[in-house]
């Protein structure tokens, strides 16, 4: 029997489901202990949402639309962010995904400054949890010092959980059993993650959508993150 | 123009050497006071976190770079006089080099520290050091961080050779006129020399090969600091103009600050018969070229990305031509080419004065002009949603403050501890022009009424 | 290994007294090596000035340029397969950007070859009592010989003076 090929995880997002309700924010926040900076660090844009619903609007009164983008790591197969990085601390995993090893990290910043979709975060200061947030970390995962780079990783911890539970059962993951904490959060099911490689999977099923696309594709990232929407809103009355 | 012999000429240049006033504590004790202060912000950053600074994503880099990068540029004074003025033969560089290699070497040691004081877990900047660590990793070789770290401890050990080989013969002077505890401290610097044929052959040998091999060096160590910038796809960053622009913008800020710094000395040393309005004339017409070489590199930059009209990079365009970043902007095209010009231009205006004023200008405008490579781009990249601002804070200012006061600082007290103009070199220039007077070889001393003038011979009639 | 013994030295005013000393004392058959010349600028357009002027450094300024090269590509691209991660899309060695570090290392060997060099070959540092005169400093040319032999003395003496010297000092145990 052939060797099932290597996973490329991916995720598809349906802009066209997406209500910006936020729930995946703060799924991701609780998820990978992400710190809540505060308000003075927020008002200067120091914020560490992994995932970001971007709004935007579109069109003039009284024919405006609200259009929500949830922006995350798009896991890029040609990452700007990997080569610069003088450490390693960014570099390509063999299932697809940009990892980020904290341990490897000297803080120069350089990944942030690279990455066309400002998805990646520092920590200006060592994070704290107010008494009693510190009980809701989530012991799968690491919380990061200060100096320290960070960003969305798919939930590699759920991966990797996944892939040994697997492993172990002796059987493949099956399709859909890896969530992401915003994708099994997310109620309109606009977030689907899934092996691009897989050409049965939902993920890829989706990705193969006429109304799909990639965020700043002419830069050469080849990000692995698919929007799903329609061209312009005004299609709706055409179809 | 008084006339002086050789060893007057010694005498002159090795009085700070053996005099010392109350205004050298007093400076070192000013400078001494920001170094310190700039210290202890940075202990302090070191414990707290970058947070104390202002920057903020997107923009992650903004007083630190910037500095690390003029620093840099500032030290390219040393290579350009130096290594290029060595190899034309020009002979009025004699009393200017040790200035000029005296910038390098601080200024490079400045800069190279911001590597160090940016990261946000700078205790573990060793891990640039290629090694075989237990972590199972070396460096990445791919990141232009890491070709800085070899670029730059590559030209200062160049830069510090370049700079202390041609001193051992003026140590050795001091050596044998100074008394009690002076005279062991430069017997040990001196290493011993003496002075032999094969030493001066030797010496001047290594000379020539370092003038040879330092030019290049220089050139890609800009060049790379500049791929900083231009390896990561960030608008009006990515552009191939980078390298030759930096390292244009290097000599350009080096020879300003190597104008300042020989006004200074000039000032506070009395050396008024040494360097003389000749050498600021010189050095004021190099400035002149290059600013209109700055001038021409912005311009060919602007105009390709505003034929371009490529969205992203229009953005970052606007903001500093006619946006938020515009005063400082224009108030960095002033600086280093409206104000400059027509003082170097006229030559009635190119005094020592002249070139001086022109030279603080071009010196603010090359910092400015660093701050609105990398803020601005930082700024306003690609996603309006994720456009952001920056404003610096009191760490950054006291940091900043504390290299220049360094600068300063360091440049007094090497010219308290080593002549700040090579005399063994001076002599050989003396020597050289009386050759060409009597047409024959000479010494420098021969002659009673052949001392030196203070006039560098017109360099037609020089055959070295 | 010198041993110790003797030496006499004079000091001339100018180079053409320096350059009749040193011609007198190739007459009284004194070695090219026991003969001193010390002066505080070097005197280029003079024969004993040019004295041990070829030298191989340029050549081992190339050498270590070489050395340095190698050293700097194989760095790179062994440690690259030794631990091999991909960034960007890129292959595991890249060779493009190897050759920066190869540059760099290239340079800082030659340099490193040329101040090595240069203090073997000047034989510095050297603290060792030697002959020399801090009238040179002054701008005396020292012309001298070293491993004195008691019955040439006078004769090397008589011919320092006769081309000019300022004067003449023996110098014990050198």
């Amino acid at each position: 029997m052939e060797p099932k090929p290597q996973k490329k995880w991916g995720m598809v997002v349906d802009l066209d489901r997406c209500t910006g309700c936020e729930a995946c924010v703060v799924a991701c926040h609780a998820e990978n202990n992400i710190p809540t900076v505060g308000e003075k660090e927020a008002a200067i844009g120091r914020a560490m949402h992994w995932i970001r619903v971007e709004r935007y609007y579109e069109g003039e009164f009284p024919d405006v639309r609200v259009k929500f983008m949830p922006v995350f790591c798009q896991q890029c197969d040609a990452a700007p962010c990997e080569p610069v990085c003088p450490t390693f601390a960014s570099y390509h995993t063999d299932e697809g995904l940009n990892g980020q090893v904290y341990n490897r990290c000297i803080g120069t910043r350089y990944c942030a400054n690279a990455c066309p979709y400002n998805v990646r975060f520092f920590n200006f200061y060592n994070p704290v949890w107010e008494k009693p947030l510190h009980l809701q970390l989530n012991p799968d995962v690491s919380v990061r010092e200060v100096g320290v780079m960070e960003k969305c990783t798919f939930c590699v911890q759920r991966i990797k959980a996944a892939e040994i539970q697997a492993k172990a059962d002796k059987r493949e993951l099956k399709d859909g059993e890896v969530q992401p904490a915003c994708a099994q959060t997310c109620a309109p099911k606009a977030l689907v993650f899934g092996d691009l490689n897989d050409p049965n999977s939902e993920v890829s099923r989706l990705a193969r959508s006429n109304r799909a696309t990639r965020l700043l594709e002419e830069l050469g990232t080849k990000p692995k993150v698919i929007y799903l929407q329609r061209e312009s809103w005004h299609d709706e009355e055409k179809s | 123009m008084t006339k002086k012999s050789p060893n007057q000429i010694a005498d002159d240049l090795l009085r700070p050497l053996f005099q010392t006033s109350w205004r050298f504590f007093a400076a070192v004790g000013i400078l001494g006071t920001f170094v310190v202060a700039a210290f202890a912000t940075f202990g302090y950053q070191m414990y707290t976190g970058i947070g104390v600074w202002g920057i903020r994503r997107p923009v992650f880099w903004a007083f630190d770079i910037t500095n690390f990068v003029f620093w840099i540029g500032i030290s390219h004074a040393g290579t350009l006089i130096s290594a290029i003025l060595r190899l034309a033969n020009a002979t009025w560089r004699r009393p200017v080099t040790r200035c000029a290699e005296v910038i390098t070497v601080f200024a490079l040691s400045i800069g190279a520290m911001f590597p160090i004081i940016h990261l946000g877990r700078p205790w573990l900047a060793f891990w640039l050091i290629p090694y075989g660590s237990e972590r199972g990793i070396w460096p990445n070789f791919r990141s232009p961080l890491v070709w800085d770290f070899f670029a730059i401890n590559t030209y200062l050990i160049g830069s510090v050779a370049f700079l202390t080989l041609p001193i051992l013969p003026d140590w050795a002077l001091v050596r044998d006129k100074a008394a009690g505890w002076r005279k062991r401290v430069y017997s040990i610097l001196a290493l011993g020399w003496r002075g032999t044929p094969k030493q001066w052959n030797r010496l001047e040998s290594a000379m020539h090969i370092m003038a040879i091999a330092i030019i290049p060096v220089a050139v890609s160590v800009h060049t790379i600091v500049s791929w900083d910038f231009a390896m990561a796809p960030v608008p009006m960053w990515h552009s191939t103009i980078f390298g030759p622009y930096f390292v244009a913008g290097a000599i350009f800020s080096g020879i300003a600050g190597l104008i300042i710094a020989m006004a200074a000395l000039r000032r506070f040393l009395h050396l008024e018969e040494y360097l003389l309005p000749i050498h600021f004339d010189n050095l004021g017409k190099l400035l002149l070229m290059m600013s209109l070489l700055w001038f021409y590199f912005v311009f060919a930059e602007r105009l390709t990305v505003w034929y371009g009209n490529e969205p992203s990079e229009m953005a970052v365009f606007w903001t500093t031509q006619r946006g938020a970043f515009a005063p400082l902007f224009w108030t960095m095209v002033a600086c280093n080419f409206l104000i400059p010009f027509p003082i170097l231009a006229i030559k009635k205006l190119r005094t020592i004065t002249g070139t001086v004023i022109a030279s603080l200008g071009v010196v603010v405008g090359m910092w400015l002009e660093r701050f609105l490579i990398i803020v601005p781009s930082l700024a306003r990249k690609y996603s309006p949603y994720s456009w952001g601002s920056y404003q610096p804070t009191w760490v950054e200012i006291t940091l900043m403050v504390g290299t220049f006061a360094g600068m300063v600082l360091l440049y007094t007290l090497f010219s308290k501890a080593v002549p700040i103009i090579s005399i063994w070199e001076l002599k050989v220039g003396l020597q050289k022009e009386l050759e060409v007077r009597s047409q024959k070889p000479v010494a420098s001393g021969q002659l009673p009424e052949t001392r030196y003038s203070g006039q560098p011979a017109a360099d037609n009639q020089l055959a070295d | 290994m010198k041993k110790k013994g003797k030496a006499i030295y004079g000091l001339y005013h100018d180079p053409d007294a320096a350059q009749r000393a040193v011609d007198a004392l190739r007459e009284a058959k004194v070695e090219a090596r026991d003969i001193t010349i010390i002066s505080s600028e070097p005197f280029e357009g003079y024969e004993f000035g040019r004295l041990d002027h070829h030298t191989p450094m340029p050549w081992l300024a190339a050498l270590g340029g070489l050395v340095g090269g190698l050293s700097g590509f194989l760095l790179a691209t062994l440690t690259q397969r030794a631990y091999p991660l991909a960034t960007g899309g890129m292959p595991i060695v890249t060779l493009w950007a190897n050759g920066i570090v190869t540059y760099e290392l290239t340079m800082l060997g030659a340099i490193l070859a040329t101040l090595f060099t240069l203090l073997v070959a000047a034989r510095l540092p050297d603290w060792r009592t030697k002959i020399y005169d801090p009238a040179v400093s002054e701008g005396k040319i020292l012309v001298g010989v070293v491993n004195l032999q008691e019955d040439s003395r006078v004769e090397i003496e008589r011919r320092l003076r006769d081309a000019g010297a300022e004067g003449t000092k023996e110098v014990a145990r050198i």
